[in-house]
């Protein structure tokens, strides 16, 4: 099927198979591979994306659900070569060892800042158990987010 | 940390550095090896057996071929003949895939869709109808028709035996006899085991996550009848390794052979469950230990004998009593191992793989030992501590076991500890306190790497490097700024490409070892160059001095008294362009040859257990606060501490996560994580990474880690012992420990839930 997805603020025009997840748009007819895939089916968070500001898993999305609506991958957050606060605290952190379930961290903490869920660290942790770290970085992951959150500018619209 | 000014000359080993390749990983430009740029693939789909033992009888395919976008669907039957078979992790015969109609385990690859699109490949596979000839399997320990085969000393695993443990352990005032047992385990690295392949008329690229290039690019070439110069390998970043990605597996070639026949590059990305047995995982084992001790807490009598399951064909075992046996002064030790074989898939090396299960029963023994003797589990550890390996007499390189316990206990605040079990609440929570020796051999392989240096001040270093989440690209960075005098963001690192000299895999914390000590060769190298040239010119400020007092610092040559010469003028006089020099380091105790045999990907390893010289391990002390709760038995694990000594560490900022994560490890090790299997029918029930519990953010509190500071003279120049596996070994114990403080029960079986308590 024919189809434009709106991709870090860039229109993509897109033949695809109807049963072609999001995630594998983005990786495999876009070529943007920063969203991981992990397990396919929800479980790890590794292929997180913002769909209207919102966090997604883009494995158990359909690329043809989402025509029209803003999607930002982890290669939209950094303003060129700025990076967002969230990305310079897990550096500077070092809130992730491989690197693989990072892109997915990063887009459900600054989700998770904006959706008010950064209070404290408690609410950090478990407003980031949806995505899993093999390598076990949680412990940074909680303290980069608890530093990158007041640098944060305020979401406008939607959450 | 160490510190030896001495044997760091630019001052950065040893200082935090983020990660050279950090901002690649945030900004989701890090490339894996499915992220690879590809033209036009196709896509490749496993179909796996639904039966653990038997034969395929034979397949019918018609569905699956009618479904549109279909290209090939490889078997027994039409390319079986095509691939030698693979061998396993220790170099042996393992289990066969599509050689034969042979099903030796259940989820064995059996046929290999490919197709113009991933879903077109994966609804064939799952239209490809299998008959089989089933017979039934045994599963594991205990199951009918296993059989145990008991191991002898090879060229990698010992059995130590001194004196007479049996009659020593009969006499002893104080007797422990008890049997431990530890999960199956997968490593389930959140990366898929994709495997990309890519024909160039004779060459072949396999893209595929690896934490052995140069083994892959051998045992892939081997498989196909291939000259090594036309295989190569590309992983310029693993999303984790653990040692679930150090051998080679069947799928690499298979999917070769597809790229072949299709003439189209082929791309595979397993589902997660193939992932449980199409790669290794860590076997089940059991354990009896008997520890006989003297009132004073004096240990008499060492007996630790285990079994550890294995495939059919294959004996991979991990035989940690090479371990075990040199914890401890000991005057009478007996080991011995077996192998269990059962229909199951090979397993293979996971985070530290012999000592993770070995030293969980052995660090029990001694708590509970404690416990009946009342003295002290760390005061025990103190008693029985010593400097000179207890096997066979050679000293240990160093051994700050003590200091680490110290260092923890401190932080920890143990002195807090009633030793009485079931004596510290907090509300409706039972607290407990537990603690255990961690330690890891200090293994060290040659290595191979080729550096250049500009006038400018940058530098490149490039070899077949591994980074697996250690921040390999980091650690190579630091030592060569640091040896050549520059800032680390003037070293250019490349890695991950089996085109670039090999160095051996990276698995049993050799990595920094080998890596950074050829490094340095090479940046000493470079030194002498610039310091012989510059003392031989018949002008300069050096001109006749001695190269040995040369040294490089600060983007100068620096000589005696602090007299500068410009790198820029220094460089130049050897090339306008770039030195560049190729450097092999075989570490002492090797072959002569063991660097010539990388190049046929053929690695040999210095291990720390069985050096001629010294005895080399680093070692821990691990602590960890259990609450479990009163009337539902929930286990957490708010806090822990845990302090370590490795020799030199290089970079603080990545040693601590690498640490911190290894400790999680062990948390999950006891508390969380274990693949269930299905007896029946010798089948993982829970694969998939939410019935395989991981901890969650949520289920990890306070990890605190302590860097004991020690130098090492002895284990390598560098004085680097290795800490990737070193963080996860204590931990087990120190949980089940914890738990029987807060509960007077002692759980021998991991992991430790909640129904273990009811």
């Amino acid at each position: 099927m024919e189809l434009t997805l709106n991709i870090n603020g860039r229109d993509h025009r897109l033949s695809l198979d109807p049963r072609t997840t999001l995630l594998d748009a983005l990786r495999d007819h876009i070529g943007l591979t920063g969203s991981k895939k992990g397990c396919d089916q929800g479980q790890c968070g590794a292929c997180t994306v913002h769909l209207e500001g919102r966090r997604v898993l883009a494995c158990l999305t359909l690329a043809a659900t989402v025509q029209g609506r803003p999607v930002t991958t982890v290669e939209g957050l950094a303003h060129g070569e700025a990076l967002h606060p969230m990305q310079a605290a897990f550096i500077t952190h070092d809130a992730f060892q491989c690197g693989y379930c990072t892109p997915g961290q990063l887009m459900s903490a600054v989700a998770c800042v904006h959706e008010g869920h950064a209070r404290n660290d408690d609410a950090i942790r478990e407003y980031m158990s949806g995505n899993l770290c093999r390598c076990g970085a949680y412990p940074k992951i909680v303290a980069a987010i608890r530093d990158a959150a007041p640098q944060m500018a305020p979401k406008t619209g939607r959450v | 940390m160490a510190d030896d000014a001495g044997r760091r000359p630019g001052g950065h080993i040893g200082q935090p550095h983020v990660r050279i390749d950090g901002r690649a990983k945030v900004t989701g430009q890090a490339r894996y090896p499915a992220d690879e740029p590809t033209t036009n693939p196709a896509w490749a789909y496993l179909v796996i057996s639904a039966i653990a033992r038997g034969r395929i009888r034979g397949m019918q395919l018609e569905a699956a071929r009618a479904v549109p976008g279909v290209l090939d669907i490889l078997n027994h039957a039409n390319v079986g003949q095509e691939v030698k078979s693979p061998m396993g992790p220790d170099g042996k015969p393992t289990t066969t895939t599509l050689e034969s109609d042979r099903v030796w385990h259940d989820g064995q690859i059996v046929a290999v869709v490919v197709a113009d699109s991933f879903e077109a490949a994966r609804e064939a596979a799952y239209k490809v109808v299998v008959d089989y000839e089933a017979e039934t399997p045994s599963a594991t320990f205990d199951s009918p028709g296993v059989q145990a085969e008991a191991l002898k000393t090879d060229a990698t695993h010992s059995y130590p035996l001194k004196g007479d443990a049996a009659a020593a352990f009969a006499a002893a005032p104080v007797k422990l006899d008890a049997r431990y047992e530890t999960p199956t385990q997968h490593h389930n690295p959140l990366e898929l085991f994709t495997t990309t392949c890519v024909w160039d008329g004779p060459k072949l690229t396999i893209y595929e996550p690896t934490q052995s290039m140069w083994g892959l690019k051998a045992a892939v070439a081997r498989q196909l009848g291939l000259d090594l110069v036309n295989v190569r390998t590309v992983s310029r970043f693993a999303g984790g390794g653990f040692g679930g990605k150090g051998a080679p597996t069947s799928r690499t070639a298979w999917i070769a052979v597809a790229a072949r026949r299709v003439k189209r590059p082929v791309k595979l990305v397993p589902t997660r469950d193939q992932g449980f047995t199409i790669a290794t995982y860590r076997a089940e084992t059991q354990h009896h230990i008997q520890l006989g001790a003297e009132r004073s807490g004096r240990l008499l009598a060492l007996s630790h004998e285990g079994w550890e399951i294995s495939s059919r064909p294959s004996s991979y075992n991990v035989s940690g009593t090479t371990t075990t046996a040199r914890m401890y002064a000991c005057p009478n030790i007996a080991t011995k191992v077996s192998v269990v074989h059962a229909d199951r898939n090979t397993p293979g090396f996971m985070r530290a793989p012999p000592d993770t299960p070995y030293m969980f029963p052995l660090e029990c023994a001694m708590d509970e030992l404690a416990h009946e003797l009342g003295i002290d589990p760390i005061e025990l550890r103190r008693i029985n501590d010593t400097q000179t390996d207890p096997v066979d007499g050679k000293p240990y390189s160093s051994r700050s076991l003590m200091k680490c316990f110290d260092a923890a206990a401190a932080k920890f605040g143990w002195a807090r500890r009633n030793p009485q079990p079931g004596s510290m609440r907090d509300g409706d929570w039972l607290v407990g306190y537990g603690c255990a020796t961690s330690c890891y051999p200090s293994n060290i392989g040659p290595a191979t790497a080729r550096l250049s240096l500009t006038p400018q001040g940058k530098a490149a270093i490039q070899l077949a490097g591994h980074e697996i989440g250690t921040g390999a690209y980091t650690l190579m960075a630091i030592v060569v700024a640091d040896r050549l005098g520059l800032a680390v963001e003037d070293v250019q690192v490349t890695m991950g490409d089996s085109d670039l000299p090999p160095v051996p895999g990276a698995g049993g914390s050799n990595n920094a070892a080998s890596t950074t000590n050829v490094a340095a060769k090479a940046c000493e190298e470079i030194r002498h160059k610039l310091a012989l040239a510059a003392v031989q010119a018949g002008a300069g400020i050096f001109a006749g001095a001695d190269p040995a007092g040369l040294k490089l610092a600060d983007r100068a040559l620096v000589g005696p008294g602090g007299r500068r010469e410009p790198l820029a003028t220094a460089v130049s006089r050897i090339s306008s362009g770039a030195i560049e020099v190729h450097v092999e380091n075989v570490p002492q105790g090797l072959a002569p040859d063991a660097a010539a045999a990388l190049y046929q990907g053929k690695m040999s390893m210095s291990r720390g257990a069985e050096r001629k010289d010294v005895t080399a391990f680093a070692f821990g002390a691990q602590f960890v606060e259990v609450r479990v709760h009163r009337r539902t038995c929930e286990i957490r694990a708010p806090r822990a501490v845990s302090a370590f000594a490795a020799g030199t560490i290089v970079n603080p900022l990545a040693a601590h996560s690498q640490y911190q994560g290894g400790a999680i490890w062990g948390i999950s090790s006891a508390l969380h994580e274990a693949t269930e299997i299905d007896r029946r029918v010798a089948r993982y029930v829970n694969d998939n990474i939410a019935d395989y519990l991981i901890p969650v953010n949520a289920d990890i509190g306070e990890m605190d880690v302590i860097f004991v500071p020690e130098e090492d003279h002895r284990v390598n120049p560098l004085g680097i012992k290795g800490i990737g596996e070193i963080g996860i070994v204590g931990m087990n114990a120190a949980v089940a420990n914890a738990v029987f403080h807060a509960t007077g029960r002692r759980i021998r079986k991991l992991p430790i839930r909640i129904e273990d308590l009811l």
